[in-house]
């Protein structure tokens, strides 16, 4: 079983690949693109869950 | 572009073509003469949707009393006929109690949402609006 960490990067790898092919062509300006949009997912998503944190459950 | 090697969408019917293309993910792409990008998204439409399958998530359907899952079903049914094979076999019930459930439903919410913006691509380059 993946954590649940893993999980949102496969996630986010998946969006990530599939916004690339659906707006950019060039395979430079994909790769960019790419990195750009994985990054901004993976590094969110952490920093959305430290902002979280001191709201309690419930 | 000779009559020759025109693409085999852009002589069908638009609604057509968009079921198509809603039904199987790339299918639309495939036609409009899009290998490439078409096998990059039937990929990873299909990977995502099988994680969800997988980490018991629930391929959604109308809850009396609860609006966001008439949202979510919308979704859902943007799998196409993966979610038509999946309900029909029984897979996509769900399991609340799994550990994976919420990431099994964001796999299968976003492998819906991901086709449903391919069927509108589709549109795009069939109508002209975006030519690659």
């Amino acid at each position: 079983m993946l954590d649940h960490l893993s999980l949102m990067v496969l996630d986010a790898l998946l969006i990530a690949v599939f916004f690339t092919f659906l707006w950019k062509r060039g395979r430079k300006e994909r790769w960019l693109y790419f990195w750009k949009v994985f990054g901004a997912l993976v590094v969110g998503a952490i920093v959305l869950g430290w902002v979280m944190y001191p709201f309690p459950r419930g | 572009m000779t009559e020759h090697s025109r693409p085999v969408g852009l002589s069908l019917p638009i609604p057509i073509l968009l079921g198509l293309a809603w039904l199987v993910p790339g299918l639309g792409h495939v036609l409009l003469g899009r290998r490439l990008r078409a096998g990059v998204f039937f990929l990873v439409v299909v990977v995502a949707f099988l994680l969800g399958i997988v980490f018991d998530g629930e391929l959604v359907t109308p809850h009396p009393g609860d609006p966001l899952s008439y949202l979510a079903t919308v979704a859902s049914l943007g799998n196409g006929l993966l979610f038509l094979v999946a309900r029909a076999v029984g897979l996509g019930q769900g399991v609340v109690t799994a550990a994976a459930y919420e990431f099994g439903n964001t796999f299968l919410l976003t492998a819906g949402m991901m086709n449903l913006l391919l069927v509108l691509d589709a549109h795009d380059i069939a109508t002209g609006k975006k030519d690659w």
